[in-house]
């Protein structure tokens, strides 16, 4: 009864139509709490991540390139916030561009096959995904002079389609998705399609 | 190797299939109904039609001893359907849920059945007899989601239960009166109704699809979405799992699974085939399909004629017929059941599908 008044005081003036029902039912879904679902995460601090960048560095310019990315997928900062997540997601994407797409096939068949191999491919996979899903964003924010000048307000609808063609202005990203795409390919090759469903299905995010 | 004895019963998904006892009848669950087919020499016959639900018809199964059926439903019901001279006759049971039944299962003992839901309970039910019909029990704690699968120990006592919160889970499902007091063992020693006995996770905690003890009850396996299966070995209450293995493959994730003696398990799913796996305590790891491979396609013949080679570029624009599958099934298994076995090992297995057929398979 009391949330019922509560809300109804607060939102008289307010527009209630917004208002998130599901939140305030305890049984909702988006009430679940996931937490439960992955085992307990030690917290990484940003400054652990970026030492360990600069280690992962430091064996891609001692040749390593192998043990380079070793290194940062056994390492993935689970517990980390977003700015320690997004520093390592750097850090994997510099040493997969560095590797070359000759060497990508056997350096994953001899990651697979030792032991805990297939479990660094899964986070590998990970870090494709989360990186072809952030290589788009910066082409948005990176237009505003095509924003400001159109009449129509673009609202913000999760899906950046004043980017522009990929390849045209931001040929940047679109390098770097293509190396993603080639990883990805790779990836599932050696790792087959058991390496996606358990992206999807892992609480243990990149 | 002897080959599959395929059975193709119509074009439909079947939900869930179960054979009686002597394997003269296939009970499948197709839609709203349950289709009961007849062993006619090498095929199954139509011989009768379950209609007492009228939302799709989620799992069946089949009492071994008594003969009784037990059905199932989205519409929030279960039926159990008694054999009589003049044909099966429902007896609805009060499940009390307010979301779909999405399995059910006949405890060995047959005194009992367990009903998953929707409504994060399971309905474990039994025959009252000073009222004349089925009550049921809830098992809600701590169940945080829908529940898949349910699976009997045994001893009727323990169910294991399969969820979408990824956790399989195994409780006390005891009932006075019904139940004998089962002999303490490695899941705990009292065991009064409700009690968790078990709460299992893996690491990419997927959805939980399937679940099953092991012939001497003294291990649990289930498969999950994450295309893993993981082995459970208790250890007596409140203390840790002896082991707990889990084996990620590189396949799609497995639907339903069996045990073959204490030491192979065999899984199907979304692959559309079955696979081994083999190990104990000490490990578990996948051997290989249980189809041979490079057998000819169901449609692999007709492609050799150069008339048929001219006339699939005419129809189709290409000579060879790719839309055919190498596996018997044609899409998902969704249900594995042991077929003929004794002692806990596994001669014969039977599988259905969304494809609509049920195949009996070697093992």
């Amino acid at each position: 009864m009391s949330i019922i008044q509560q809300v109804s005081n607060a939102s008289l003036g307010d527009n209630w139509r917004t208002i998130n029902i599901d939140l305030l039912d305890p049984d909702s879904s988006s009430n679940f709490d996931t937490s439960a679902l992955h085992p307990a995460l030690d917290p990484v601090s940003e400054q652990d991540v970026r030492a360990l960048g600069q280690h992962v560095r430091q064996q891609l310019r001692g040749g390593d390139a192998e043990g380079a990315l070793r290194t940062a997928l056994e390492n993935a900062p689970y517990g980390g916030d977003a700015a320690a997540k997004e520093v390592h997601l750097q850090t994997v994407t510099e040493v997969l561009q560095s590797i070359k797409a000759s060497e990508m096939t056997p350096m994953l068949q001899r990651i697979f096959g030792a032991p805990g191999g297939g479990e660094l491919l899964d986070v590998l996979m990970k870090y494709l995904y989360k990186g072809m899903a952030s290589s788009s964003s910066p082409s948005s924010s990176s237009t505003p002079a095509k924003r400001a000048g159109s009449n129509l307000t673009p609202q913000s609808t999760g899906f950046s389609q004043m980017g522009g063609r990929p390849g045209a202005q931001n040929e940047s990203s679109g390098a770097a998705m293509s190396v993603l795409l080639s990883w990805h390919e790779k990836v599932v090759d050696v790792a087959g399609l058991g390496c996606i469903t358990r992206c999807m299905t892992d609480f243990r995010k990149v | 190797m002897a080959s599959p004895e395929v059975h193709h019963l119509f074009h439909h998904p079947i939900a869930d299939h179960s054979f009686s006892a002597d394997k003269q009848t296939l009970a499948v669950a197709r839609d709203t109904s349950v289709e009961l087919y007849a062993r006619t020499g090498n095929g199954f016959k139509l011989k009768d039609e379950l209609k007492g639900h009228d939302k799709t018809v989620t799992s069946v199964d089949i009492a071994l001893k008594s003969g009784r059926i037990v059905t199932c439903s989205q519409d929030r019901n279960a039926l159990v359907w008694e054999p009589s001279p003049t044909g099966y006759k429902p007896t609805l049971v009060l499940l009390r849920i307010n979301r779909a039944a999405t399995s059910v299962r006949w405890s060995p003992s047959e005194t009992k059945f367990a009903v998953g839901s929707g409504a994060r309970a399971i309905a474990i039910c039994y025959f009252e007899e000073e009222n004349d019909w089925w009550v049921s029990k809830h098992i809600k704690k701590p169940i945080r989601s829908t529940i898949t699968t349910v699976a009997w120990h045994p001893n009727s006592v323990l169910l294991a239960a399969g969820s979408t919160d990824a956790h399989a889970r195994v409780f006390s499902s005891f009932i006075k009166g019904v139940d004998e007091r089962p002999e303490p063992g490695v899941w705990g020693e009292r065991l009064p109704f409700n009690t968790v006995c078990g709460e299992y996770l893996n690491n990419s905690a997927g959805w939980v699809h399937a679940v099953s003890f092991s012939p001497s009850g003294d291990a649990l396996a289930f498969a999950a979405h994450d295309s893993s299966i993981t082995v459970v070995y208790p250890n007596g209450a409140d203390e840790p799992p002896r082991a707990v293995i889990s084996v990620s493959t590189q396949l799609l994730p497995f639907m339903s699974l069996i045990w073959n003696g204490e030491s192979e398990i065999i899984a199907a799913g979304h692959d559309c085939e079955a696979y081994r796996f083999k190990g104990n305590e000490r490990g578990w790891q996948l051997t290989g399909s249980l189809e041979s491979k490079g057998r000819a396609g169901p449609g692999d013949a007709r492609e050799e004629t150069a008339f048929n080679m001219f006339k699939q570029m005419d129809l189709k624009g290409k000579t060879k017929d790719d839309t055919q599958l190498k596996t018997v099934h044609q899409n998902t298994i969704s249900t594995i059941r042991v077929y003929e076995g004794s002692g806990g090992a596994v001669r014969k297995f039977s599988t259905s599908g969304v494809d609509g057929r049920v195949v009996i398979w070697n093992a």
